[in-house]
C-alpha cells in the first residue's frame, strides 16, 4: 500500500522551519526562521530543498540557502545526519507528516553538536573516520602474493558479523553520546599547516574513540583475514580514549538508525580487552610500543 | 614513519587511562561495594539489640594495631582513589538527558550525580564518627565540633547520640540511598566494562539482579539507619558498660580509654587524666 494517506482537513498549509545557521568554521550561529508551503509526504531534504529555493526568511530578508549535506537518499550514506526537533537522525528519513505530529509548531534543524561546522548546516566528520584508523577497521590483504581464498565462515559468525557490518559512519552514535564532545580546533597564529594537522590528529587520538569505531574493531577482529591485526586493534582500543572511556549511558544503541548492537560490541570489547591486559601482563615482553615504533 | 610515531604522551592520566578507569571500575566493586555490604549489615544488626551490634564491633576491633592498616589499605585509599578519579570521570561527560530521555541515560546521570553525593557524604561521614585518623589532638579538635564521635567499645550509644539531630538523620539516609544506587548501578556497568554480560539480553537479565541486590541492600542500609536513630543512647550505654565489664574481665577487650565515652564510670575517674596519652594511632571504627 503506497498510495498516500487521505489528506486530513487540518493540514497546514505552511510550515514553519527553524534553522541554526554559521557562516563559517568558529563563527557565532544564529537562528533563522523560515515559511515553507506544506505538502503531503515530505521528508527534510525536501524542506531545506524549498528553502534553498526561497532563500528568504520569515521577514522577507533575501539570505543565502542554507547549506546541508546529502547523498543516497536513502539512509545508507549517512552525510545529511543533523539535529532535528533536538534528536540526531538522517534528513533524508525524517518525515515531515511525522515531525509535525510530534510538534505541528515548527521543525527545528540543528547541525550535529559534537563535530566542527563547516557552514550551517554541513559538518566535518573527520574525527569519526580518524577514529576507524585507530583501530585500522579495515583487512589487511595487501600483499606481494596470492593469499588464496579466505577461510570459510560459519552462519553464526555470518550473523554476528552482518548487523555491524551495516554502519554506514553517520555519526548518530557519537552525537548521542555524553562521552563523546567536541573537540574544535583553530589554527594558531604562526602555526603551519603541519603543525595544526598534527596537534589536531594528536588531540583527535587521544580523545575517546566512539561507539562505532568500538563495533568496527569488534566486527574485523572476528573476520578471517581481518583478525591478523586483532591484538593492534585491542592495544588502540586499550589506549588513551579507548574503550574504557565509555560511561555506559547506552545512547549509542538507542540513536542508531541502523538498530546495530553497539552495546553488545562494547561489552565484547570490554572482555576482549580485559583478557588481552591479562595475557600482556603475563606475556608481554614489557617493551614500551612507541619504542617498538621507533626502531 | 618518522614524524608521525612523534607524537608525545602528555598526562599520566592519558598514558594510563585504561588501567586507570579499570583500576577506578574494580576498586568500586572490591573493595569498596563489598566493604558497604558488610558494614550496612553489621550496622542493621543493631535492630536486634545493643548487645548484638557491640559484639559485631568487638570482632572487628579484635584486629587490635592491625586495623588502622586494614581501615587505610582496604578502604580509605580505595575510597579516595575511587573518589578522586570518579570525579575525573564525572567531569570528562556532558549529560544530554533533556534531549535523550532514555532509562539509561538517566542511570549514567544518576551514576554521577550519586557518586557526588557519596563523595561528600563519606568524606563528612568517616570525619563525624571516626575522625580519619586518630592522632590525640587532632580527635580532640573534631570533638569540640561535634565530630570524631564514635566510640567502638560504646557503639551504639555514640553513634545514636551522633545521630540526634534531624540534619544528620536526614545527611545519613541520604547519602546511603546515595551509595547503595551507585553500587548497584555500578556493578552492572561494571559488568559491561569487564565483559562480563555481552549481549543485551544478558545486560537486560544483569540489571534485573542488579537491581534486586540494590532493593535488597537498600532494605538493609535503611533497616541499619533505623536501627541508629531508634536507639536509645542512655539505654544502650548501660548495656555496653555491663558488656565491657563483663569482657575485661575476661580477657576479651584490652582495656582503652580512647575507644570509651568519658568519664568512664567502669575505668573510674582516673580515666580523663590518662586520655592526653592515649596511643595516637589505635583506630575505633565500625566502618
Amino acid at each position: 500500500m503506497i498510495a498516500p494517506a487521505p489528506l486530513k482537513q487540518n493540514q497546514p498549509s505552511q510550515i514553519r522551519v527553524r534553522v541554526l545557521r554559521q557562516d563559517g568554521p568558529g563563527q557565532d550561529p544564529y537562528w533563522q526562521l523560515f515559511d515553507i508551503d506544506y505538502e503531503r509526504e515530505m521528508n527534510v531534504i525536501s524542506v531545506l530543498q524549498k528553502i534553498a529555493a526561497k532563500a528568504t526568511t520569515v521577514d522577507g530578508k533575501k539570505v543565502s540557502p542554507v547549506a546541508w549535506d546529502c547523498g543516497c537518499l536513502e539512509e545508507v550514506c549517512g552525510s545529511c545526519t543533523m539535529v532535528i526537533n533536538g534528536r540526531v537522525r538522517q534528513s533524508c528519513s525524517a518525515l515531515v507528516d511525522r515531525l509535525l505530529q510530534d510538534n505541528p509548531d515548527e521543525i527545528v534543524l540543528q547541525p550535529m553538536t559534537k563535530f566542527p561546522v563547516v557552514r550551517d548546516l554541513l559538518i566535518d566528520r573527520q574525527r569519526l573516520f580518524n577514529s576507524l584508523k585507530r583501530v585500522k577497521a579495515w583487512v589487511p590483504v595487501d600483499s606481494y602474493y596470492n593469499l588464496g581464498p579466505g577461510e570459510r565462515l560459519p552462519r553464526v559468525d555470518q550473523e554476528r558479523a552482518y548487523p555491524l557490518s551495516q554502519c554506514m559512519s553517520c555519526g548518530c552514535c557519537l552525537e548521542a553520546c555524553p562521552q563523546f564532545n567536541k573537540i574544535e580546533l583553530t589554527q594558531e597564529a604562526g602555526e603551519t599547516q603541519e603543525q595544526f594537522e598534527a596537534r589536531k590528529q594528536a588531540a583527535y587520538d587521544t580523545a575517546f574513540i566512539g561507539a562505532h569505531a568500538i563495533s568496527q574493531a569488534m566486527l574485523f577482529n572476528q573476520h578471517p583475514t581481518g583478525k591478523a591485526l586483532a591484538g593492534e586493534r585491542l592495544d588502540a582500543l586499550m589506549g588513551p580514549g579507548g574503550v574504557a572511556t565509555c560511561g555506559n549511558a547506552q545512547n549509542c544503541v538507542a540513536v542508531c538508525p541502523k538498530e546495530i548492537p553497539l552495546t553488545t560490541s562494547i561489552a565484547r570489547a570490554g572482555r576482549a580487552t580485559t583478557v588481552a591486559a591479562i595475557k600482556n601482563w603475563f606475556e608481554g615482553s614489557g617493551e614500551k610500543k612507541e619504542q617498538r615504533v621507533g626502531e | 614513519m618518522t614524524s608521525v610515531t612523534a607524537t608525545p604522551c602528555t598526562s599520566f592520566f592519558t598514558r594510563h587511562e585504561f588501567a586507570i578507569r579499570r583500576l577506578h571500575s574494580l576498586t568500586g566493586i572490591v573493595p569498596l561495594g563489598a566493604y558497604m555490604v558488610v558494614h550496612l549489615t553489621t550496622n542493621a544488626s543493631l535492630l536486634n539489640g545493643t548487645a548484638t551490634f557491640q559484639r559485631a564491633v568487638y570482632a572487628i576491633h579484635s584486629l587490635g594495631a592491625l586495623l588502622p592498616i586494614v581501615e587505610w589499605g582496604l578502604i580509605f585509599a580505595p575510597l579516595l582513589f575511587h573518589a578522586i578519579i570518579g570525579v575525573w570521570i564525572a567531569r570528562t561527560g556532558r549529560s544530554n538527558t533533556s534531549h535523550y530521555t532514555y532509562a539509561n541515560n538517566r542511570r549514567y546521570k544518576w551514576q554521577r550525580i550519586t557518586g557526588l553525593i557519596a563523595f561528600v557524604y563519606l568524606m563528612m561521614h568517616v570525619w563525624h564518627l571516626h575522625g580519619w585518623v586518630h592522632f590525640s589532638h587532632w580527635v580532640e579538635l573534631g570533638e569540640r565540633y561535634g565530630f570524631a564521635q564514635f566510640r567502638p567499645y560504646n557503639a551504639a550509644s555514640t553513634m545514636a547520640a551522633a545521630m540526634a539531630s534531624w540534619f544528620w538523620k536526614a545527611f545519613y539516609l541520604i547519602g546511603m540511598w546515595a551509595c547503595v544506587y551507585h553500587f548497584a548501578n555500578g556493578l552492572w556497568t561494571a559488568g559491561i566494562t569487564w565483559g562480563a554480560w555481552i549481549s543485551a539480553a544478558a545486560q537486560q537479565r544483569a540489571s534485573k539482579v542488579c537491581t534486586a541486590i540494590g532493593l535488597v541492600l537498600l532494605v538493609v542500609g535503611t533497616s541499619a539507619w533505623w536501627g541508629a536513630i531508634s536507639t536509645d543512647p542512655v539505654a544502650a550505654k548501660l548495656i555496653e558498660d555491663q558488656m565491657y565489664e563483663a569482657n575485661l574481665k575476661a580477657g576479651v577487650v584490652p582495656p582503652s580509654v580512647e575507644k570509651r565515652t568519658q568519664p568512664d564510670p567502669v575505668l573510674g575517674e582516673a580515666a580523663p587524666a590518662v586520655a592526653g596519652e592515649a596511643e595516637a594511632s589505635v583506630a575505633p571504627a565500625s566502618e
